[in-house]
C-alpha cells in the first residue's frame, strides 16, 4: 500500500483487491502466483484481477500447495445444449479441484470439424492441449498409430470404479487398440425413430409394431394415404444424416455381427446385406419431405413439430428441439421407439476426452479425466446436453422421462454398437470414403454404384 | 538527410529549385535561418542551392547505379520479403509436402531422395479428382464469363445517366458485401423446392414444369451454385466496368456516332476494346472468388457437396483435414494453383506484351 494519500488511492486499491479476491475465490492472496514469491502482494492481486477480467474463461484456484499446471481443455460446445452442459461440468470440476486452473479454449463448429483441424495441427507440432473433445473409438486410431495418446488404464480408469460401471460398448470405444486412452463423457443414441403422435394416430399406425426397416415403408405409405403429412422428415443436403440412416437400416435388417463386419471392412462378404439396406433407404426417399435436399436437420425436424411429418430418424440430440418447444410433450405429442429391427441394441455416438502424450499438465489432466469419468460430472453434464451417461450408476432423477427411458434401454441393451458416421466404428480415412460414397448416393440414389464405392472405401 | 534529398532530386528531375528550397536549406545551415532570410534573398538562395546540388552529383556519380538500387531497398524489400515468405514460401512448402508421403499424425521426414510424384499419380487415377477438377474448371470459366457479361450489361445500363444512379449501383453491389455464409444459407432457402422463392414464383406463373429440386438434383446443382455466385458478384464486375466506361472520353462515342456506327457496333468496336484493362482486373478477382467458392459450398452442403458440385478446394479440404492425407491434399492444392495460373497467365502475358501492365 502506498502510505501517502490513504483516502483516495488506497480505497481504490482496496476495491481492486476485494474484486481480485472475489473473482479468485481465495481468502489469502499470498502464494497466489506459485513460484513468484518475491513479488509484492498488492501488485499480484492487481495483475490477477486484470487477467481474470480479460479472459473470462479462466477460473483460478487459490493456494497452490501442489503445483498444477494450467489445464487447457478444447471443445466445440459453444452453443445449443452443449454450452450450459460443459459449463456445469467445469463448475463441478472447480468445486472438486479448486486448486487447478482451467483454461477452456473452445473452437466452435458443429460436429467438431474446426476443432479437429486445430487439434491435428497442435498434435502434429507436439503441442497438444491437456485434453480435448474427441469422438472415441476408431476416430482416435491415427493418434494411436502416431503414438500420441497415453495409456490411462491405471491412472484414470483404475479409479472411481470406472471399469466396473461402464458397459462393454463404451469401454470398447475408450480403448480402440486395447489400451484405455480416452474417457467417454456422454452417449447419444443413433438408432432412434422419433414420431409425431397425432399424425401416426390419425393414420392408424402403431410404431411399436413395426418390426423391420422394410415394414417402415408400408407404415409411411399408410401415413401418406391417410393424412396430409409426409412419411419421414429427413435432410439430404449433406450426406451425414443419410449415412446414419443407412447404417441404422443395415443394423435393423441384419444383426450386430454384420454391422460390425462392415465396419471392419468386410464389405464384399456382406454384399447382399449392404445393397438391400441401401435399397431400403432408396424406398424411403419416396416418402421424404420434398425439400429434403435443401434443408438442415433442424429444419427437417421442425416438420415433426409442425405435424407435417410422421417419422424422423436422427441421433437423440433431436429430442432437444422437442424439449425446448412449449406444448410439445413427450408421449402426448412426440414419442420414440428404437429404430425397427434394432431393439436391444444401443448404437453409440459419444464424446470423450483423451490423454495426449507430451501433456502440458499431466497431473491436472489425470484429475480432470478422473472427474469426467465420475458420477458427479456425468450427472451434471448429461441432463443439460440431452444425452445419457456412459456410467450405469448415475441416478436418473435429473434426466426427465425420455432420457430415463433411454438410460433403461442402454442399461438393458444386449449390445452396444458404435456409430459409423461419427467415426467411432471406422477410422477417418475409410470414413471419409464412405462419406464420399454417400454424398453421391444422396443425389443419384444409385444402389449399385454406391455399393461399389463402399466396397472400395476400405482399400 | 543528404542522401534522401539526393534520391528525391533524382526521382523528380524536372522539379524546380523552389520546390527543393527548404530541403536544400537544411543541408548546411539551420532551416530557420534560411526561411528567415525573407523574400528579398530569394534569388540568391536559389542560386546557392543549385550550386550545392551540382557539387553533390559529381561526388555521388561513381556509385550511381548501385546506390539507386541500394537506396530503394527500404521501399521494396519489406514487402518483397513478406510476400516471398508468406505467399511464395508457403506455396513452395506446400509443393514440397506434396512430394512426400505425409499422412497421419506423424510429421514427415523431408528427405530429398524420397521425394516423388506419387501423389500426383494417385490424383490422376482418382475419379473423384477428375470430377472435382472438371467442376472447378466449369465453375471458374462459366462463373467468370457470365459474371463479366452481366456486369458489363449492368454497367452500360447504369452509365446511361439514369436517375437514382447511386442507388442502383449500391443495390447491385450490395450482395458482394455479404459473406458467403449468409448468401449460401439464403440461396438454400431460395432454392427450397417447397417454400423457396424460385419454385413458388415459377408455379405462380404456371410454369410448374420448370420447378426443380434445384440443389439436390445433380443435373442442376452446379448451375444453381453458379447462378447464386453470379448474383453475388456481377455487381463487382459492374463497378469495375463502370469505372472503365467513365474513363472513356465522350468524344469517342460522338466520333462513332458521327461515323454512323449503330449502338451495337459502337460498343463492340469502340467501347469494349477500351475496357480491356477493366476486364482483365475484374476477371482475375472473379477467378479468385470462384476458387473461394469453397465457403459457399461448405455452408450449403457440408464438406462433401457430392460429385455434381464437388470442386478441388472442397476435395482438398476433405483429403487433408478429414482423412489426414496431407500430402495428397497438398498435391490437389498445387493442381488447383496450377489451374488458376494457367487461366490467368496467358492473359497477363498478353497484357504485358501489349505494354499495359
Amino acid at each position: 500500500m502506498t502510505g501517502t494519500n490513504d483516502d483516495t488511492d488506497v480505497s481504490r486499491r482496496h476495491y481492486l483487491k476485494a474484486a481480485g479476491a472475489g473473482t479468485l475465490g481465495v481468502t489469502g492472496l499470498a502464494g497466489c502466483m506459485g513460484g513468484d514469491s518475491g513479488q509484492d502482494e498488492t501488485t499480484t492481486a492487481g495483475e490477477e484481477t486484470t487477467e481474470s477480467d480479460a479472459t473470462e474463461e479462466t477460473t483460478t484456484g487459490g493456494d497452490s500447495s501442489t503445483d498444477y499446471n494450467t489445464l487447457e481443455v478444447q471443445h466445440w460446445w459453444t452453443g445449443g445444449d452443449g454450452e450450459p452442459a460443459i459449463k456445469a461440468l467445469f463448475e463441478g470440476f472447480a468445486e472438486a479441484y479448486p486448486d487447478i486452473e482451467v483454461k477452456q479454449n473452445p473452437v466452435s463448429g458443429g460436429a467438431g470439424q474446426n476443432l479437429e483441424t486445430v487439434i491435428k495441427k497442435r498434435v502434429l507440432n507436439d503441442n497438444p492441449p491437456s485434453s480435448w473433445q474427441a469422438w472415441p473409438g476408431a476416430n482416435l486410431q491415427p493418434y494411436i498409430e502416431a503414438d500420441k495418446l497415453e495409456d490411462i488404464g491405471e491412472s484414470v480408469w483404475g479409479q472411481n470404479g470406472m471399469k466396473e460401471n461402464y458397459l462393454e460398448g463404451p469401454k470398447e470405444a475408450a480403448r480402440p487398440d486395447g489400451t484405455f486412452v480416452t474417457v467417454p463423457l456422454n452417449i447419444h443414441r443413433i438408432n432412434n425413430l422419433f414420431y409425431n403422435v397425432s399424425v401416426v394416430e390419425e393414420a392408424g399406425v402403431d410404431p411399436a409394431s413395426i418390426e423391420t426397416p422394410g415394414d417402415l415403408v408400408d407404415a409411411m405409405e399408410t401415413v401418406e394415404s391417410e393424412t396430409d403429412a409426409v412419411g419421414m422428415a429427413h435432410q439430404t443436403s449433406s450426406a451425414w444424416s443419410t449415412t446414419q440412416l443407412w447404417a441404422t437400416v443395415l443394423l435393423g435388417e441384419t444383426d450386430v455381427e454384420t454391422y460390425n463386419a462392415f465396419a471392419e471392412g468386410e464389405v464384399a462378404a456382406n454384399e447382399e446385406a449392404v445393397t438391400s439396406s441401401l435399397q431400403t433407404v432408396v424406398d424411403y426417399t419416396d416418402y421424404l419431405n420434398e425439400d429434403a435436399g435443401s434443408v438442415s436437420w433442424t429444419e427437417a425436424n421442425q416438420k415433426i413439430l409442425n405435424d407435417e411429418a410422421a417419422f424422423f430418424h436422427q441421433g437423440d440430440w433431436a429430442a432437444g428441439m422437442y424439449r425446448n418447444q412449449d406444448g410439445f410433450e413427450f408421449e402426448d405429442d412426440w414419442d420414440h421407439v428404437p429404430f425397427p429391427g434394432t431393439e436391444g441394441v444401443y448404437a453409440l455416438n459419444m464424446d470423450s476426452f483423451p490423454f495426449p502424450t507430451n501433456n502440458p499438465s499431466p497431473e491436472a489432466t489425470a484429475k480432470f479425466l478422473q472427474y469426467v469419468g465420475s458420477v458427479d460430472a456425468q450427472e451434471r453434464f448429461n441432463p443439460l446436453k440431452g444425452s445419457i451417461p456412459p456410467r450405469t450408476d448415475v441416478p436418473s432423477d435429473e434426466f426427465g422421462p425420455f432420457l430415463t427411458r433411454q438410460m433403461d434401454d442402454f442399461q438393458n441393451s444386449d449390445s452396444q454398437v458404435q456409430s459409423i458416421e461419427h467415426g467411432l466404428a471406422v477410422p477417418p480415412n475409410p470414413k471419409s470414403n464412405i462419406s464420399d460414397a454417400m454424398a453421391g448416393f444422396i443425389s443419384n440414389w444409385n444402389v449399385d454404384k454406391t455399393y461399389g464405392q463402399l466396397e472400395q472405401a476400405f482399400n | 538527410m543528404q542522401r534522401l534529398t539526393d534520391v528525391l532530386r533524382r526521382l523528380r528531375p524536372g522539379a524546380g529549385g523552389s520546390v527543393r528550397g527548404s530541403g536544400a536549406g537544411g543541408e548546411g545551415e539551420p532551416g530557420q535561418t534560411a526561411s528567415g532570410d525573407g523574400s528579398d534573398a530569394g534569388d540568391e538562395r536559389l542560386r546557392a542551392d543549385g550550386g550545392v546540388a551540382a557539387a553533390e552529383e559529381t561526388g555521388g556519380r561513381r556509385s550511381l547505379l548501385s546506390s539507386d538500387f541500394v537506396q530503394s531497398i527500404p521501399f521494396w524489400l519489406p514487402p518483397f520479403l513478406l510476400m516471398g515468405f508468406f505467399v511464395y514460401g508457403a506455396i513452395g512448402w506446400n509443393f514440397v509436402i506434396s512430394l512426400t508421403d505425409f499422412s497421419g499424425l506423424v510429421l514427415p521426414e523431408y528427405d530429398v531422395s524420397n521425394f516423388d510424384l506419387d501423389m500426383y499419380r494417385q490424383a490422376l487415377n482418382d475419379p473423384t479428382f477428375w470430377t472435382a477438377a472438371q467442376n472447378t474448371l466449369v465453375l471458374l470459366v462459366v462463373f467468370t464469363a457470365l459474371c463479366l457479361v452481366f456486369g458489363l450489361l449492368l454497367a452500360i445500363l447504369v452509365d446511361q445517366g439514369i436517375r437514382f444512379e447511386n442507388t442502383f449501383r449500391t443495390i447491385y453491389l450490395l450482395p458482394m458485401s455479404l459473406s458467403f455464409v449468409v448468401t449460401a444459407k439464403f440461396w438454400a432457402w431460395m432454392y427450397n423446392p417447397e417454400i423457396g422463392m424460385i419454385n413458388v414464383t415459377l408455379s405462380q406463373l404456371g410454369l410448374d414444369v420448370l420447378t426443380l429440386q434445384w440443389i439436390s438434383n445433380p443435373d442442376t446443382k452446379l448451375a444453381a451454385v453458379i447462378f447464386a455466385l453470379i448474383w453475388q458478384f456481377s455487381g463487382y464486375a459492374m463497378v469495375v466496368y463502370l469505372a472503365g466506361l467513365r474513363a472513356i472520353p465522350d468524344d469517342h462515342y460522338e466520333a462513332a456516332r458521327v461515323d454512323g456506327a449503330s449502338t451495337l457496333k459502337m460498343y463492340w468496336r469502340v467501347i469494349l476494346p477500351q475496357l480491356r484493362a477493366s476486364t482483365m482486373s475484374a476477371a482475375v478477382v472473379l477467378m479468385v472468388f470462384a476458387l473461394k467458392a469453397f465457403d459457399f459450398l461448405y455452408v450449403m452442403f457440408g464438406n462433401n457437396p457430392g460429385p455434381a458440385a464437388d470442386i478441388l478446394a472442397t476435395m482438398m479440404f476433405r483429403e487433408a483435414f478429414g482423412s489426414n492425407q496431407w500430402a495428397y491434399g497438398s498435391a490437389i492444392a498445387i493442381v488447383l494453383f496450377a489451374m488458376a495460373l494457367a487461366v490467368v497467365a496467358p492473359y497477363l502475358y498478353a497484357e504485358y506484351r501489349r505494354g499495359e501492365l
